[in-house]
């Protein structure tokens, strides 16, 4: 099967990295750790007016910074941009595969990398240091995986619309620094999306923002209900069928030109 | 002095043939960071203050620390980026030419992208010093005193940029340590110093002295402790820190080898 290949090819690329990676890792660690002290000082003797405690936010700040490598650190546009700068991107969507796995499989290897070489080593610290939540009951974890993939697939959509729009405005940096400000912002990496003022906490529930960020963690701290899957399923769903009609779209508009 | 403007307007020059797309990568680079502080205004807004520290105080760390840094990423992009010249082996070409290769760094690029931040940065600043309502000689010394705690954290910042880059002699790529060395800490520096554990303050005091900037001269400005000569701080640090890293930078050049290639 192609798409496992370069999955795999992926994953080896990266490991070349992986020292620098490692250092980069106590920098994520440190962010935080910066988070954490906000919150441990806000907090400080008003725990009572709020949902959540100092070790609450504490687990939830060290979730999300692991998880953020998952369906946070994407590659900008997941590169489809540069095929457009250079034409390579007529071959790509003339090619017998499909384009859009053939991208986002790329993204998956790496994610998978990221998993083991970002992720893991980023909660151990926090597990050493501060404490690191672990689910208490078995069926969690079932739930848990599907959430984390869903917020994966609805990450990479995110980041796969932002890329193949370079194929109408050729540049994608601001719309990728858009993206993400929307996804740290409004999918809850610092702030419990419940913690918004009135009318964004509501509305933020519904966004696929919060899919690939907040739920996820949510289900992993064990304080959210199960239900907030089908929200993630439905915006995965949605974003890969918006997608695959985009890249169809795509593929009418390019002009190869014969040489 | 006039050659450096004049290499800076040809710089600005060549980037506003590119207005439009300008425009809305300073406006979404800006945006980022508004949504950061929106984000802290919005905790605030709910808890009043962390450790002591209401909305406006942190405003003014805030809007310090992000001003300072953006202003480093306009005029230091290509130290920022420095890691370029070791991986594609342009390093020589600056070392041949009759000007320092410090220079001609500093000179060869802006990016006014992230002026967008800077005025963000300036927003909040503003916002905050309104908020702040001090009476009006407390008022004036910070108003004297701001400029001096920006341009310290310019140096710091740049010097620890110039540090990071140094670095790239020996190691090639940089980018990874900049996470480390400069976006890390501006990040804490955001915040007031005494919400750290005691190991992330030694660490903002010493090897990467960020807390100086504005933390050290906003605490006594706004009547939270410490003497006058906090206000001594900021440049003093700010100065030895940058002689340090020029220092290593001018270590770095002599132990440079090229590629060869």
């Amino acid at each position: 099967m192609v798409y496992w290949i370069l999955i795999q090819k992926s994953f080896m690329t990266n490991l070349q990295y992986k020292v620098a990676h490692l250092i980069n890792n106590a920098a994520s660690a440190i962010f935080g750790f910066v988070f954490i002290a906000i919150w441990a000082g806000v907090l400080q003797g008003k725990e009572q007016s709020s949902p959540y405690d100092v070790m609450d936010m504490t687990y939830y700040i060290a979730a999300s910074q692991c998880i953020l490598w998952l369906s946070g650190f994407l590659t900008a546009g997941l590169n489809i941009q540069n095929g457009v700068r250079n034409g390579a991107i007529s071959f790509e969507l003339a090619r017998p595969s499909n384009f859009f796995l053939y991208v986002t499989s790329q993204e998956a290897g790496r994610l998978v990398y990221n998993f083991f070489f970002r992720s893991v080593p980023i909660g151990l610290v926090f597990a050493l240091t501060v404490g690191f939540y672990v689910p208490q009951h078995f069926s969690s974890y079932l739930f848990i995986c599907i959430s984390v993939l869903l917020a994966i697939i609805i990450s990479i959509n995110l980041h796969y619309l932002v890329g193949i729009s370079a194929c109408w405005t050729t540049e994608v940096a601001w719309a990728h620094f858009v993206n993400f400000t929307l996804l740290a912002g409004l999918g809850g990496q610092m702030v419990p999306i419940d913690f918004l003022p009135a009318p964004l906490s509501t509305l933020t529930q519904y966004l696929p923002f919060a899919g690939a960020i907040y739920y996820p963690v949510m289900v992993f701290l064990e304080k959210a209900s199960n239900d907030v899957i089908w929200i993630q399923l439905f915006w995965a769903l949605v974003l890969t069928l918006l997608n695959l009609w985009i890249t169809e779209r795509a593929r009418q508009k390019l002009e190869i030109q014969g040489g | 002095m006039n050659l450096y403007l004049k290499l800076l307007s040809g710089s600005l020059r060549s980037r506003m043939q590119y207005k439009m797309n300008f425009l809305v990568s300073s406006l979404s680079y800006g945006l980022i960071m508004a949504v950061d502080f929106v984000l802290l205004a919005a905790i605030l807004q709910r808890f009043n203050d962390v450790k002591g520290w209401n909305l406006y105080e942190v405003g003014l760390l805030y809007g310090i620390s992000s001003v300072a840094i953006t202003l480093y990423r306009v005029f230091g992009v290509e130290i920022h980026n420095f890691e370029r010249y070791m991986v594609e082996g342009e390093f020589d070409s600056l070392l041949i030419r009759p000007v320092s290769p410090l220079s001609l760094l500093l000179t060869k690029n802006l990016d006014l992208s992230r002026i967008g931040g800077t005025a963000q940065g300036v927003i909040i600043l503003v916002i905050s010093i309104i908020g702040l309502s001090l009476d009006s000689f407390d008022m004036f010394l910070l108003l004297l005193y701001l400029p001096i705690s920006i341009a310290s954290g310019v140096v710091i910042c740049f010097s620890l940029g110039l540090l990071t880059a140094t670095f790239a002699f020996w190691t090639q790529r940089i980018k990874d340590f900049q996470t480390f060395t400069l976006y890390a800490p501006f990040n804490a520096a955001n915040y007031p110093m005494n919400i750290y554990p005691g190991w992330l303050k030694i660490i903002f005091f010493t090897v990467i002295p960020v807390g100086f900037m504005n933390y050290t001269p906003i605490l006594f400005l706004l009547d939270k402790g410490g003497s006058i000569w906090n206000l001594a701080w900021p440049p003093a640090v700010a100065l030895g820190f940058l002689f340090l890293s020029l220092r290593f930078w001018h270590f770095g050049i002599r132990h440079y080898h090229s590629t060869g290639s």
